[in-house]
């Protein structure tokens, strides 16, 4: 064996050229697999992120019949007295706040936005003081302030005010139902702008103040949703059990959803693109592995004269298999170490400063939770991966090509030109 | 002598009627104005054509439909016009379904789905098919009378009793004559104009002053009005049962 693999290393440099071509093309798609591996990840991981701060929290609490109803935003599928739930969960250690989510149409007016109009949204009622405990819009203000407990005060996210072209202090209505069904109209002052790193909460945010909210629509001591915070090295399926049997216990009429359920529709969608992008891999991988073929059968078809002189020597064909197999693992090993060396380098910058798809998310309304920076991640997995995938992949693809040769009889092997 | 005699007998016969006539009058409570204009509004059954007009800023958009009613609960819509032709409204007691046919679809609506905006007009299908019920949800307040449309008219004024009904404040101009309400406005529990309701020209059928062209505006969109046009209407006619059921709703 030791003379196969010394045998081998000295093909390799003898052929210096078309070895230094092979390992470069199986250089530059593990590169790239990495680089591209990097970026989902890391999209992945801060979709998640931004989902569990800025959209659905850790955990939430609805009133039992709810969630079938969510997309009507109803308002007597209720919860009542969530500020004891509320208390009793800040007891047990969870930080939680009561939100009311509705419906209504926003009424524009010339006098501020040039021109009459109305859109259909979904409005945010929530707690100004315990809000921040458990969502991240702090440090996000753009311009302007928060809204204040009891005004008729507004805040809305940085895209919608850019459509919209609103403005700190310009005025709209909020035509909605209350809680029964009859209609009411809020008056609301824009009082500030947020920028959100969650595209989907920055493109449609409206949030006021849940006691404004809950005196114009009947929902004095009544919230359409209680959300938790959990901490990043919580087990969130242990803990949304522990919550609903802390809530069974004070009551029943609660459903308990962690925050894969309720982004159920946004992980089905990861999971597509997820497809997607291994396939994508995938091709990547073939790139490489087209070029290691080639590459491996004009080797061969060059050689098989030198071949058939080996075999007309003596030397056994199982050895010439491993002598092919062991050259065309040696160009993976090259080309797996340049490539796997230039990908973790770029990584670096993939990781630290990200790529800028603002323009493209700005126009584009996708699964990712990831507002302009497309930041990599490390995954010492995926690199090992890539790593001896390059390897056992020059060297599958080798099998082929070096069988087929090793089937042609001397003779013929010996007046191959 | 006895001409004269005459005269006075005469004098004193319109008087009494005149007398007789503005006692009943009024001697109507609220109650009995709205149960006099629910009445008007519930047939035993109806069958009507007509076209609801949508104006908005986009421009006018108009809706052919025919439609069947039994009582105070029971109607179907179909739509008429090309792009909505084949869609049915149906509504029975407390229920009511949307069947598209282009998607084979029959869609039950319920809770807030019944307050969506029927095809982009300033009318949700809860307006369109609302039972007929003014007393058990409002209180009622008989402001006084004014003229609407030369036409001399009671003004009431509706409190919901409840929250379940769509506006908490109405006004309506009701006639004194016909019992047709002529004009409304539907206002939130503060008193916001919301709505605005207007009949611009009338029809009688079977004896009964109905509104034939209705006017309503969203007074919070400017620019947007819808008008429902009824071109014809037949009054107790004879409707098989099987209008107002699901199984007609598909075919």
């Amino acid at each position: 064996m030791k003379f196969l693999v010394v045998l081998a290393c000295k093909n390799l440099t003898r052929y210096k050229r078309r070895t230094i071509i092979t390992a470069v093309t199986i250089a530059i798609g593990l590169m790239l697999f990495i680089l591209i591996d990097s970026i989902l990840i890391g999209v992945d991981r801060e979709s998640v992120r931004n989902l569990k701060w800025y959209e659905t929290s850790s955990v939430r609490i609805m009133a039992t019949g709810y969630w079938e109803d969510r997309l009507m935003l109803p308002l007597d599928v209720s919860i009542d007295d969530p500020y004891t739930k509320v208390q009793l969960l800040r007891e047990h250690g969870y930080d939680a706040t009561p939100r009311i989510m509705f419906a209504a149409d926003l009424i524009l007016y010339s006098e501020d936005f040039g021109e009459d109009g109305n859109l259909p949204v979904q409005v945010t009622a929530v707690d100004t003081t315990l809000d921040n405990t458990v969502f991240r819009f702090e440090d996000t203000l753009l311009e302007g302030r928060f809204a204040e407990s009891g005004k008729n005060e507004l805040v809305i996210g940085s895209w919608m005010a850019e459509d919209l072209q609103a403005e700190v202090g310009y005025w709209v209505t909020l035509v909605t139902r209350g809680n029964g069904g009859f209609f009411e109209a809020m008056d609301m002052q824009i009082v500030g702008i947020v920028n959100c790193p969650n595209p989907n909460v920055n493109r449609s945010l409206l949030m006021v103040p849940i006691d404004t909210v809950a005196d114009y629509l009947a929902m004095e001591n009544l919230a359409t949703e209680i959300d938790i915070a959990l901490p990043e090295s919580a087990d969130t399926d242990v803990e949304a059990q522990a919550i609903t049997r802390l809530m069974a216990e004070s009551g029943k009429g609660t459903t308990v959803m962690t925050w894969k359920d309720l982004a159920g529709d946004y992980l089905a969608m990861m999971q597509a693109e997820r497809g997607g992008s291994s396939t994508m891999l995938f091709l990547v991988f073939l790139i490489a592995a087209v070029g290691i073929s080639n590459t491996m059968l004009m080797v061969i078809n060059e050689r098989t004269r030198e071949l058939g002189m080996m075999r007309a020597l003596g030397m056994d064909d199982r050895s010439i298999h491993w002598l092919f197999m062991l050259e065309a693992g040696g160009i993976g090993l090259l080309g797996s170490s340049i490539g796997v060396a230039l990908g973790m380098l770029a990584n670096i910058y993939i990781v630290q400063e990200g790529l800028d798809f603002g323009f493209f998310m700005r126009e584009m309304d996708m699964a990712y939770r990831v507002q302009s920076i497309f930041r990599g991640a490390w995954s010492l997995r995926s690199i090992l991966t890539t790593f001896f995938s390059g390897i056992f992949l020059s060297m599958l693809v080798a099998w082929i090509p070096t069988r087929r040769a090793i089937r042609m009889d001397i003779p013929s092997c010996l007046r191959h030109q | 002598m006895y001409r004269s005699n005459n005269m006075k007998i005469r004098m004193m016969a319109i008087v009494v009627v005149a007398l007789v006539s503005i006692a009943t009058v009024g001697a109507m409570t609220a109650e009995d104005i709205v149960r006099q204009m629910d009445a008007l509004e519930t047939f035993e059954t109806s069958y009507a054509e007509g076209e609801i007009v949508t104006t908005d800023r986009f421009g006018v958009k108009t809706s052919t439909f025919r439609s069947w009613s039994r009582g105070a609960y029971d109607s179907l819509i179909e739509f008429t016009s090309v792009a909505e032709r084949g869609q049915k409204v149906l509504r029975t007691e407390g229920e009511l379904y949307l069947f598209y046919p282009d998607a084979e679809e029959l869609i039950r609506l319920q809770g807030a789905a019944l307050r969506q905006s029927m095809l982009g007009s300033d009318i949700s299908y809860e307006d369109m098919t609302g039972e007929k019920d003014t007393l058990s949800q409002y209180e009622v307040k008989l402001l006084g009378n004014e003229r609407i449309s030369g036409r001399d008219c009671f003004v009431l004024e509706f409190a919901a009793k409840t929250r379940t009904v769509a506006y908490p404040m109405q006004k309506v101009w009701v006639d004194t004559g016909t019992y047709m309400v002529w004009k409304g406005e539907f206002s939130t529990k503060a008193g916001r104009l919301l709505k605005e309701m207007a009949v611009l020209e009338t029809m009688t059928v079977d004896n009964r002053t109905l509104p034939k062209i209705t006017k309503i505006s969203d007074k919070m969109k400017r620019d947007s009005a819808t008008e429902m046009r009824l071109t014809h209407l037949d009054i107790d006619v004879d409707l098989d049962p099987v209008i107002f059921t699901l199984q007609n709703l598909t075919w």
